[in-house]
């Protein structure tokens, strides 16, 4: 264990995670390991078409299966109120991954969409139960042909915190004009976010007290969701996530799984555990977008950009699905005089999409950064230095002032770790035997954000403190970083501190997403610290004990402990918590452009014959702001990095366009990247804070893997010579 | 499902004779696969696991006879120096811990189209040991596989073996896969020259894994087997033309027929390039350990 070193501070330093060692023994449990006399277990049974009525469920089979308890049906299910509509006035709402009353109603809306669910005594029972059941369906038309619908795509409608479409000028004209010009189409397939942890709930009632393990991003949100549900208060429901296996997204929101086992629980009077099966991951849970987009840039000789287009399409569904800001990076990034940007939507009989790491910038940042490396080819410059001559002073689109922005700083820090200088501007023009190598660059840009958490922190006379916040832990790192913010505001040991989260018997927070967790819970942390300092000078002064330790004031004073809250758990309380976050929300999106950047190079090796593409090394200089722990952010970074190397070369959902079903919905056909396939990679930060963040954290958690794909596109075509527009990148696509 | 668990070879072709319809498992590589995935299910599986004999190699009468529950790990470890090509086949296994429990008796019982080691077997000439209540018999490997995921396995019958010639000349395989470990394979290849003999095969990329006998014919004449010249690029690319064309690929998740016919015939011209090399240096014979 480090040990805080006196005068140095904590903040900063690579500490190990906390739960560390909870997780290499075993010791830790997740949601599915959670035992309770009498459990069950149960298994989904999924809608084989797209889009139809259920005329008849055949349960007999499944019931006669030794073991099963019951199968549950529309026909004999729970009644549940249905979710509310979401609206980003009431964020809890948009939890609701879908509008589906599952097993509430007959009308099947997407091919994977659970009809049925068995309870049995044993895992096995119910699977195999679940086999057995045979639903008969009343087809209806249905649309899943996500290319054959984006002629159809309407306009996204915006909302104050992501603008549908934004425009600067008449990028249109300028782009006619414009002596040098790209105008490219770019398109990414479906993504499935794939963590280690299947998502997994464990249900219990004890008369109308609810306990749900659940395998979520969103403690809060997921307890009011339930409530509303099953119609029971609030308070009457608990939700527990010490330990989440992995989210990126996937489990921010309440998908069928949870809401099931719940109602099963409620059904059959037992603890119920469901854990999905992978196949079930990829078919009863949102995934992302896919999205088709175009890319104009046109720039003078010089490589001043004068006209930037970037336009998307993108799919949700009949039944919800969140709009993606697939071109937001083209609002921040270029000092383009004219900028039109513009997404749209088709709504299909799908499975509703949800986010996923860096939703939207992700895949908005492939195409954006593909084609200004396009565009430096066009013109002869080296992309970086074209970036550089592009760089603005304020935001591009509006004007607005960087709260911070350090890219040009970045870039240099990276070019010189990856040695950007050695590379010849000539594309193919480097092999070495049968490989061809080749050097890409991409801007990581991510927007940053603060809401507010409530909080509190005691400081007891035996000099521990306990910091208690109902924040989520996937793996990031939370309560070890908590810690070391604490420790510092109060002056005590690293040792000293213990961090309770995972629980919604803790004061509310916000959900872990969009990077923003570590700043906001850091922000009501360092303001409880704030209080309890300010006791405690009182209590030192009251006492003579000024310049004393903790221990010896609160000692002093006769003091057991002091508490200090922020925020409040009441309906009034987080009513005035909610008006305030959206109000300084709006209010810091008014006032400043806020983000997390970034500078990726890499270097990858084309087999010249077979297509086969290895990336080869790997560098990233970032802005994220000030660092809390080197160790568990640099992992976040570099994980992004590993999953966009996943979405360029591997990642694609295989979707039967007639029916609308995945057919790859599995680890063996959905391909993630293995460690053969990750270089070394290389992380530096410029750990300078933003000043209008708590302690200029940026976040980390999405930054990563923005721009990946496109600066190894970019480095395949430094490569071979040739564009490849379409993810992934497979090798097919680099020999024909 | 019953799980039985014979502890001698008598016992488990009783076993087999008495219940055709068990599933023999030794790594479980792909069996359990199937079983997870709901693909199949069997009344029974026979674990081969505690039969002894399985798991032992040995050599005689010029051959190695490798016994059906060896892993790839042993095959990599063991036998590397004596059965090159498939020891480069078995590296190209999964990972670690597939290449522990997997054995080359699995991917003959599983007789995947994309199975890694068929391509060696077919080429380097190797016989299947089988065995039954009634007795024993031995199966050339190219006329093993019947269909996808079929072989010649009688009802009542167990792998019980692969018999293999050492290395006497060069052998190499290759293989194209959508990642760069744990992959099925895309196509794969194996070329194996000995004097005056050449075994060509390829794999993933036909509904069985099979010989390409009018290749064979041609390197079999057309390779300056008396002088160890470095191979004109015209006889490559004839003969990867011969490889490709021995394909019969179809469209699927992992790749396209044409990308398949196309990277089959630059395994096969590098490959290729790649064991004469090896063969001429060599000197033609290669003395084996």
């Amino acid at each position: 264990m480090t040990r805080t070193v006196d005068g140095e501070h904590l903040v900063g330093q690579p500490i190990d995670r906390i739960d560390g060692p909870a997780k290499t023994t075993g010791g830790a449990r997740f949601s599915a390991e959670h035992a309770y006399p009498g459990l069950t277990h149960a298994a989904l049974v999924p809608a084989t078409v797209s889009r139809g009525r259920i005329t008849a469920i055949d349960t007999a089979a499944a019931a006669a299966v030794p073991g099963v308890i019951t199968v549950l049906t529309h026909g004999n299910a729970p009644k549940l109120n249905p979710p509310k509509r979401p609206t980003p006035a009431n964020l809890s709402t948009l939890v609701s991954g879908t509008q589906v009353n599952y097993l509430n109603t007959d009308e099947v809306h997407w091919d994977g969409q659970p009809v049925a669910v068995v309870v049995a005594e044993t895992s096995h029972a119910a699977r195999e139960a679940a086999a057995l059941v045979h639903v008969s369906y009343e087809r209806l038309p249905a649309v899943v042909d996500f290319a054959a619908e984006e002629p159809n795509a309407v306009a996204q409608k915006g909302n104050p915190v992501m603008p549908g479409s934004a425009k600067k000028g008449d990028a249109d004209a300028a782009l006619a004009v414009a002596p040098v010009t790209v105008d490219a189409r770019y398109t990414t397939p479906q993504h499935h976010h794939n963590a280690l942890e299947p998502h997994a709930t464990t249900a219990v009632w004890q008369g109308d007290e609810l306990t749900v393990h659940d395998s979520t991003q969103s403690i809060t949100w997921l307890r009011k969701h339930l409530a509303l549900r099953f119609g029971v208060p609030e308070a009457k429901v608990r939700v527990l996530a010490p330990f989440v296996g992995g989210g990126f997204g996937g489990k921010g929101f309440a998908w069928p799984g949870t809401i099931i086992a719940v109602l099963a629980a409620r059904a059959t009077g037992r603890p119920v555990r469901l854990l999905l099966t992978r196949e079930d991951v990829h078919r009863a849970v949102g995934a992302r977008t896919p999205s088709a987009q175009r890319v104009a840039l046109g720039a003078d000789t010089g490589g001043r950009l004068t006209a930037l287009v970037h336009t998307s399409v993108t799919r949700t569904s009949r039944v919800g699905g969140q709009p993606e800001q697939v071109t937001a990076p083209a609002q921040h990034l270029y000092d383009a005089t004219n900028i039109r940007t513009a997404q749209s939507q088709t709504t299909l009989d799908w499975m509703p999409n949800t986010s996923m790491r860096a939703p939207g910038d992700a895949i908005g940042s492939f195409a954006l950064e593909s084609a200004i490396d396009e565009l430096a080819g066009e013109l002869g410059i080296d992309p970086v230095e074209l970036r550089m001559r592009n760089e603005p002073e304020r935001n591009p689109i509006d004007g607005k002032r960087f709260s911070h922005r350090m890219l040009r700083e970045a870039y240099a820090l990276g070019a010189r770790r990856f040695g950007w200088e050695n590379r010849s501007p000539e594309p193919r023009s480097t092999r070495d035997g049968r490989w061809l190598v080749g050097m890409g660059v991409a801007t990581a840009y991510h927007p940053a954000m603060q809401f507010t958490a409530n909080v509190t922190v005691r400081l007891a006379a035996d000099g521990t403190v306990t910091v208690r916040c109902g924040f989520q832990e996937m793996g990031m790192g939370n309560a070890t970083v908590q810690a070391q913010i604490a420790a510092d505001a109060l002056g005590v040991p690293f040792e000293a501190v213990r961090v309770e989260y995972g629980d919604s018997a803790l004061p509310a927070s916000v959900m872990a997403g969009g990077s923003m967790q570590t700043s906001t819970v850091a922000g009501s942390v360092l303001a409880a610290c704030g209080k309890l300092t300010r006791r405690l000078s009182t209590l030192a002064r009251r006492t003579g004990m000024q310049g004393r330790t903790p221990t010896e004031i609160l000692t002093a004073a006769r003091v057991p402990f002091i508490d200090a809250a922020v925020g409040s758990d009441t309906r009034l309380g987080a009513l005035a918590g909610q008006a305030r976050m959206l109000a300084k929300v709006v209010r810091d999106q008014r006032t400043w452009a806020k983000a997390a950047c970034g500078a990726h190079f890499c270097e990858v090796r084309v087999d010249a014959d077979t297509g086969e593409v290895r990336v080869s090394r790997w560098t990233a200089a970032f802005d994220v702001g000030r660092v809390i722990n080197r160790k568990t952010a640099f992992s976040q970074l570099r994980g992004g990095i590993v999953m966009g190397i996943g979405m360029a070369l591997f990642e694609e959902a295989l979707v039967d366009r007639r029916t609308g079903r995945i057919m790859n919905p599995s680890l063996s056909g959905y391909h993630v990247p293995v460690h053969a396939d990750v270089p070394p990679i290389d992380i530096a930060c410029l750990d300078e804070p933003d000043p209008t963040m708590p302690l200029g954290i940026l976040g980390v958690g999405e930054v990563g893997i923005t721009g990946v794909a496109a600066a190894i596109a970019n480095a395949i075509h430094h490569a071979t010579g040739s564009r490849i527009r379409d993810l992934p990148i497979t090798p097919d696509k680099l020999v024909t | 499902m019953d799980f039985l668990r014979p502890t001698t070879l008598d016992e488990a072709l009783a076993l087999k004779a008495e219940r055709p319809g068990a599933v023999p498992i030794a790594g479980g590589t792909d069996v359990m696969v199937e079983l997870n995935f709901d693909h199949r299910r069997p009344e029974a599986l026979l674990d081969l696991t505690g039969v002894a004999e399985l798991a032992e190699w040995s050599t005689s009468d010029g051959q190695v006879r490798l016994g059906a529950g060896v892993p790839y790990t042993r095959v990599i470890t063991e036998l590397g120096d004596v059965l090159p090509g498939l020891a480069m086949a078995s590296r190209t296994v999964g990972s670690p811990q597939i290449r522990n429990r997997g054995t080359v008796g699995g991917n003959l019982g599983a007789a995947s189209p994309a199975g890694d080691t068929h391509p060696v077997l077919l080429a380097t000439g190797a016989r299947v040991e089988v065995a039954s209540v009634r007795g024993g018999r031995t199966i050339a490997a190219e006329a093993f596989y019947t269909g996808v995921k079929r072989n010649a396995l009688e009802p009542d019958e167990l792998i019980t073996a692969v018999h293999l010639p050492p290395a006497s000349g060069a052998e190499q395989f290759a293989k194209v896969g959508t990642r760069n470990a744990m992959v099925i394979a895309v196509c794969s290849f194996a070329v194996v020259l000995r004097p005056g003999y050449a075994g060509v095969a390829l794999g993933s990329a036909a509904p069985v894994p099979r010989r390409a006998a009018e290749a064979e014919r041609f390197l079999v004449a057309e390779l300056p087997w008396q002088t160890p010249v470095p191979l004109a690029d015209s006889l490559k690319r004839a003969f990867a033309e011969l490889v490709a064309g021995a394909a019969d690929p179809i469209d699927d998740v992992r790749g396209s027929a044409a990308y398949r016919r196309h990277a089959l015939g630059v395994l096969a011209r590098r490959a290729l390039t790649w064991a004469w090399d090896d063969y001429r240096n060599n000197g033609g014979e290669r003395q084996c350990a």
